[in-house]
């Protein structure tokens, strides 16, 4: 599929606060993009506001705090979408077609079941948490992350293993758990599974603890996708580093890309799997 | 019920007040009862229109006027001297002046600015006070049609290791103030998604009976959405929008201009505090922001101080007309409010909006969309009156004028008795300037503020290209601006500072007023930002007080004339008073925010060292000017002038500056303020992780610990990039720039003939940044 023809649905309700960053640079880098509000996929609208799921070949959570995030991160979020969407949402995953989920976003696809996606495609109860960062605060920090994923992941593809990027950290509830008495089963599920996409490092590539790893997030997971690679979900902002001026330490360096920043990358490659693959 | 009040025959409870034959004594004590906060004259200036008009005022038109006419609405006591030192500072780019000022940006779009005070609900409740703090200073921005793109909120407080014992009743501690505020800051703007980038925090002993709370934001917008505040045609209807209307924030103007005793803290603890709801907010904003780009509002004001008793009067007056409302019609939270309370109710996340009747179906399916309530309550009629109903009984029939313009006085003022001296008087020289630089950078005005810095939200928006922290990536430091990039293909930027100048003000209000505008141009300037226009709060105590009114309006006279000297517009403002308390006022405190251009970002500097062996200039002159320096308050001894302002010199200092900063021969660029020259250099290594080796041998002679840390007005230290240093040379010509030395090493090392001191990077890391989060820490 061509470039100009994708068409990329950036979700929201009320609360969700990075939709317009995010469609703008889908757009930038030549997709169609638009926000889309949860009420117009269930339906919940006069007729000609209503879209379908099927109308995106991409679809995004962005980040932010849907309905305040006041029971948990992304728990509301994710109780709307599984409302009316599940169905729909399973198909949408089982076509193939990305799902990107960002800090909020990710939160959204781990509370939904869509992450880490380990019994099913969509998990009837969420197999892990998000929970609140060690320090008891929202942290708004740059992370440095380390790329592990071998190469399932259709927004890391673009990518060498074991590159070290810059995202920008902001979140209160970012710490990756799974259920105590199965952790490490789950763990080397995950990692077996190519599922963990990034982990925290420090400015020496070692994993390392807080303020590194700015939650005390389990095993300095910052991304994990699905089994199929096609559900995304990451803590940090890449898009707050999506061109270089973003950068938290611009300033500083010369040289390397003029134009963009580490985390246009994400983008880009889960644009280039659609133009290959539909 | 008051015996005073007669009820009037209606389905609801409506009393009118027996005013027209009421004695002088009977004012007074008629205002208090009801809680109104209005003078003696003011209360017979309302006796003699009742009378004219020939009938007794209702208990609603007693409270709306109560509203309309406190000094928070109707800036009684300071508008005779706003209007003769601020509001004359005026440049042609300035588009409109209303909630927010808005100043063009380029020739397509347009930027909005606005700061204000919210002193006392954070003094009582500081959680919900800086919560809507934030969201109040959102729909002065949003009602100019433009969106809010970034937050910076100057805090003031007492220090937080007083000792609970001895605080008078009523007054909370510091360290619940301070948590409390950081917290509503950080949980309102993060999740409304407006980055917070800049701001400031003070701590001094004078804040502990009344902090002072401002908060400031700036927008963005195409010219073509920019919206007045006002109706615009007589067919306009009045749609409310956003939050509904409850009991939360009655009377919150009225208990802001008064002193801040116990009594009126129990009073605001009934509920004038009120509550925030960004999860509204954050839809509203977008609501708002798309009727107004689909050319669908004729005028839009936000409900802040007063809510529907200010609003509907005020844009009906500015567009020539008059207004009639039917209450009943606004949806409420709950049942069984009085229509009084209604009418002045300060809920929060509301906006008015004017529409043409032809465009209402539009604008409330937008609304739709989002979830978020819209209600028509009123329409603009061509007589200039207010008249509103509920249930078809006229509760209020007022003519506009009167009830919305609002007295205004020129009240008594004078010089304190005791003006601080101006003399120098050195405490003595240290033995050891190692101890005292590391007390200097552990003290909390200095010390690092990355823990408040990092609960805020300051990328949202991905948008924020110079950070408030700047540097190596875990080791930053201090910024002295932000810069935000509205827009993504235009490389052109806005600058972001704020500075506030209470301890010059103290002993100077004239040159503390100047200090603030100076010192937020050389914040700009540092980043490489053109200084392009200022937004105002002061905030001060009684006005009826002639000590506090001679030091507020010699701020605003400072403020004024160094704004004015620099070509640089005021177009919004605002002022605070009675900031007292029984421990006596808060220090003067002028409050600016400064926006600045930036040409291209990419030529944007920040404060930390960069590299290796590049020269260190130091741009400015440095006096023997400790008066109010933290140096001075270390150790507790000595005194002196306080720095003066030289708005020519200034000028000059930031063209040149800029022409070498633009040039591309700077690498790094931090105004020298709180701790002089040590501190300066200090924070730059901390940020670079690179030491420097500075010698102040070649600066006017004086001794040491002046040449370090006085803290002169116009001065910046800049490293020079190696190889530009001749042209960075030429370029500042005309201005006094000295070489102290290079960059290198781990340590920090300062010399001056044969006195000399030594600091490593992480001793002054460890003072530096420990001091906040170990007292913060509650035991």
């Amino acid at each position: 599929m061509r470039r100009s023809s994708i068409r990329v649905g950036v979700v929201f309700i009320e609360g969700t606060n990075c939709e317009d960053e995010s469609v703008a640079f889908f757009r930038h880098l030549g997709a169609q993009a638009e926000r889309v509000h949860l009420k117009q996929l269930t339906g919940d609208v006069p007729a000609e506001l209503r879209r379908d799921l099927d109308d995106y070949d991409l679809l995004m959570i962005p980040g932010g705090f849907a309905a305040g995030d006041y029971v948990r991160a992304g728990t509301i979020f994710a109780a709307r979408l599984r409302s009316k969407l599940s169905k729909d949402l399973i198909a949408f995953v089982r076509s193939g077609k990305p799902v990107f989920g960002v800090c909020n976003g990710f939160q959204v696809l781990v509370e939904a079941g869509l992450l880490p996606a380990l019994g099913a495609t969509m998990t009837a109860a969420p197999e892990a948490v998000l929970a609140t960062n060690d320090s008891g605060h929202y942290e708004c920090r740059p992370s440095l992350l380390k790329l592990e994923n071998g190469g399932s992941c259709v927004f890391t593809r673009g990518m060498k293993p074991g590159r070290v990027v810059t995202f920008i950290s902001a979140h209160a509830e970012g710490k990756f758990l799974l259920p105590q008495n199965r952790e490490k089963k789950m763990l080397k599920e995950l990692v077996d599974n190519d599922q963990v996409v990034f982990r925290f490092v420090d400015d020496r590539g070692r994993y390392a603890g807080y303020p590194w790893n700015p939650s005390g997030t389990t095993y300095n997971i910052a991304a994990i996708c699905n089994r199929e690679g096609n559900v995304f979900g990451v803590q940090p902002h890449p898009e707050r580093c999506f061109f270089r001026h973003l950068e938290p330490s611009w300033t500083r360096e010369s040289g390397g890309d003029s134009q963009y920043g580490d985390g246009k990358a994400l983008f880009e490659s889960s644009l280039q799997y659609l133009e290959k693959r539909f | 019920m008051d015996d005073r009040l007669r009820k009037r025959s209606s389905p609801f409870p409506l009393y009118e007040i027996p005013l027209r034959d009421a004695k002088v004594g009977d004012l007074k004590s008629l205002s208090e009862k009801l809680g109104l906060s209005l003078s003696i004259e003011e209360m017979a200036r309302i006796q003699e229109y009742f009378r004219r008009i020939g009938r007794e005022p209702t208990h609603v038109e007693l409270q709306s006027l109560g509203q309309a006419w406190s000094e928070h609405c109707c800036y009684k006591s300071s508008k005779v001297f706003l209007k003769e030192f601020i509001f004359p500072v005026q440049a042609p780019y300035v588009l409109d002046r209303g909630d927010a000022g808005v100043v063009e940006f380029d020739e397509d779009h347009a930027y909005a600015l606005r700061i204000e005070s919210h002193n006392h609900p954070s003094a009582i409740e500081p959680y919900g006070g800086a919560n809507t703090g934030i969201g109040g200073i959102l729909r002065d921005v949003l009602a100019m049609g433009a969106q809010p793109i970034a937050l910076a909120d100057p805090l003031h407080f007492g220090p937080l290791d007083t000792p609970t014992e001895g605080l008078p009743k009523g007054t909370r501690h510091p360290k619940y103030l301070f948590g409390g505020v950081v917290a509503g800051i950080r949980d309102y703007g993060n999740r409304v998604g407006i980055p917070t980038v800049a701001g400031g925090i003070v701590f001094d002993e004078g804040y502990l009976g009344n902090i002072v709370v401002n908060v400031a934001c700036v927008g963005f917008a195409k010219k073509s959405q920019l919206v007045r505040n006002r109706a615009s045609s007589v067919r306009d209807v009045f749609i409310l929008c956003g939050g509904k209307t409850g009991r939360d924030g009655i009377h919150g103007v009225t208990y802001a201009s008064v002193d801040l005793t116990d009594r009126s803290v129990r009073e605001w603890e009934a509920g004038a505090v009120q509550l925030g709801d960004p999860i509204l907010k954050e839809p509203l904003i977008h609501a708002c922001i798309e009727s107004a780009q689909g050319g669908l509002l004729d005028g839009m004001k936000d409900l802040g101080g007063g809510g529907l008793s200010c609003v509907v009067g005020e844009m009906a007056l500015a567009g020539g007309f008059g207004a009639e409302v039917d209450l009943e019609r606004v949806p409420l939270k709950e049942e069984g409010l009085a229509p009084w309370e209604i009418w002045v109710s300060e809920s929060q996340e509301r906006m008015m909006l004017a529409v043409l009747p032809e465009s209402v179906e539009k604008v409330l399916r937008i609304f739709e969309l989002y979830d978020v309530p819209a209600t028509v309550i009123g329409r603009a009629i061509p007589e200039k009156i207010c008249r509103v109903r509920y249930r078809k009984a006229t509760v209020l029939d007022l003519d506009l004028e009167f009830y919305t313009v609002g007295p205004e006085y020129t009240r008594e003022y004078r010089p304190p008795r005791t003006v601080a001296m101006k003399d120098l008087k050195l405490p003595p020289e240290p033995t050891d300037y190692r101890t005292t630089i590391l007390r200097l950078l552990a003290a909390p005005n200095i010390a690092s503020k990355e823990y408040v810095i990092r609960q805020y939200d300051h990328e949202v928006r991905a948008s924020t290209v110079i950070k408030p922290l700047q540097g190596v990536i875990g080791k930053a430091a201090h910024g002295d601006a932000a810069v935000v990039r509205p827009l993504v293909d235009s490389w052109r930027a806005l600058a972001i500072a704020t500075a506030s100048t209470p301890h010059v003000t103290s002993l100077d209000p004239f040159l503390g007023g100047a200090t603030a505008v100076d010192e937020v141009c050389r914040n700009l300037v540092a980043v490489g930002a053109r200084p392009h226009s200022l937004t105002n709060c002061l905030n001060f105590g009684n006005p009826e007080k002639p000590d506090r009114l001679w030091s507020f309006r010699e701020a605003a006279r400072g403020l004024g004339a160094t704004a004015k000297a620099l070509g640089l517009p005021i177009p919004s403002g605002n002022v605070s008073f009675y900031n007292e308390s029984p421990l006596g006022p808060c220090p003067p405190t002028p409050v600016v925010l400064g926006v600045g251009i930036v040409e291209d970002l990419r030529r944007c500097v920040t404060t930390d060292f960069k590299k290796s062996g590049d020269p260190v200039v130091l741009v400015g002159t440095t006096q023997a000017e400790l008066g109010g320096s933290e140096y001075l308050r270390l150790q507790k001894k000595g005194q002196g002038p306080p720095p003066g302002v030289d708005p020519r010199a200034l000028r000059a200092a930031i063209d040149h500056l800029l022409a070498a900063i633009g040039a591309g021969t700077v690498a790094a660029c931090h105004d020298l303020s709180h701790g002089g020259l040590a501190v300066a250099a200090a924070e730059m290594a901390l940020g670079g992780d690179l030491g420097a080796d500075l010698k102040t041998t070649a600066m006017d002679p004086m001794r040491w610990d002046l040449q370090l840390f006085s803290e002169s007005n116009g001065r910046w230290l800049v490293e020079v990039q190696k190889d530009r240093y001749e042209e960075f040379g030429h370029l500042m010509e005309g201005t006094p720039a000295t070489f102290l030395g290079t960059t290198g090493g781990t340590s920090l090392h300062l010399g001056k003939g044969r006195q000399w001191t030594s600091l490593a990077l992480p001793v002054m890391r460890k003072a530096w940044g420990e001091t906040i989060p170990r007292q913060v820490v509650v035991t």
